[in-house]
């Protein structure tokens, strides 16, 4: 597409795809977020050290992770759990 | 609010255009989730008219998908990368404790498919009331949809009236 090499995100020719860019990213990173602090928790990471990696208080990462993870994986602690690999 | 007078079939598009919403990722309803709900839970002249040229609902939510990856590629970024890097827990599903808003676009979409019933001297808002509000809302995602395949509001607004006519003699 030529509209592609035309314009470039963060530049001012095309404010809409520069915003629409950020907007899919932000989705993006929500779901990039909940699959790493996943990955973590099943590979045996604890709360405290999820969240200092990512720079953000033990509680701050517990509320917006602990409820959705723990549904997914019933019977705590968490302990390394394999995909099948 | 307006909710009250939606036909029992426009309630349930509803509800499954916040489930499409929420099942792609999507952190506010937008127009285009509408005509997601409609394809979802419609058995209307509206989801009809859309089957009959060829939309349908797997159609749309690769193009939905489809369209989040072009946004991030045209900022340099793989949307496929990155969901290969984060494995098998990468989804983009909100989780169902977190409430989705409607977009001012979805919100338009609706109060003019109101407008469309009044004009059209319907006593309730239909589902098909609701596609003639998303094919009006020249700026929204659902109109850009569905001219990537190759159909303009026109055709599917006179396909819409012609099921119409039809349904109704």
């Amino acid at each position: 597409m030529d509209e592609k090499t035309r314009t470039r995100v963060g530049g001012p020719e095309d404010p809409r795809q520069g915003l629409e860019a950020v907007v899919a990213l932000r989705r993006t990173l929500e779901a990039l977020e909940a699959a790493q602090v996943e990955n973590a928790f099943v590979a045996g990471w604890s709360w405290a050290q999820i969240a200092e990696v990512m720079g953000v208080s033990k509680q701050a990462v517990h509320k917006k992770h602990a409820k959705r993870i723990r549904d997914r994986y019933p019977g705590e602690p968490p302990r390394r759990k394999g995909k099948g690999e | 609010m307006i909710f009250n007078r939606f036909a029992k079939e426009t309630r349930r598009c509803v509800v499954a255009a916040v489930e499409e919403a929420r099942m792609l990722g999507h952190d506010s309803i937008g127009d285009e989730d509408l005509l997601l709900g409609i394809l979802r839970a419609d058995e209307g002249v509206a989801a009809e008219a859309l089957s009959s040229l060829g939309v349908t609902l797997e159609w749309a939510r690769k193009e939905s998908e489809g369209m989040l990856s072009d946004a991030l590629s045209s900022g340099g970024i793989s949307w496929e990368e990155m969901r290969r890097a984060a494995g098998d827990a990468f989804e983009m599903r909100i989780p169902d404790y977190r409430k989705i808003p409607f977009s001012p676009k979805a919100k338009k979409v609706l109060e003019r498919a109101l407008r469309e019933a009044v004009r059209l001297r319907d006593n309730q808002l239909g589902t098909e009331h609701v596609l003639l509000g998303i094919l009006r809302n020249e700026d929204g995602t659902a109109i850009r949809m569905l001219a990537r395949l190759g159909l303009s509001p026109q055709m599917l607004e006179d396909r819409l009236y012609e099921l119409r006519g039809r349904a109704a003699s």
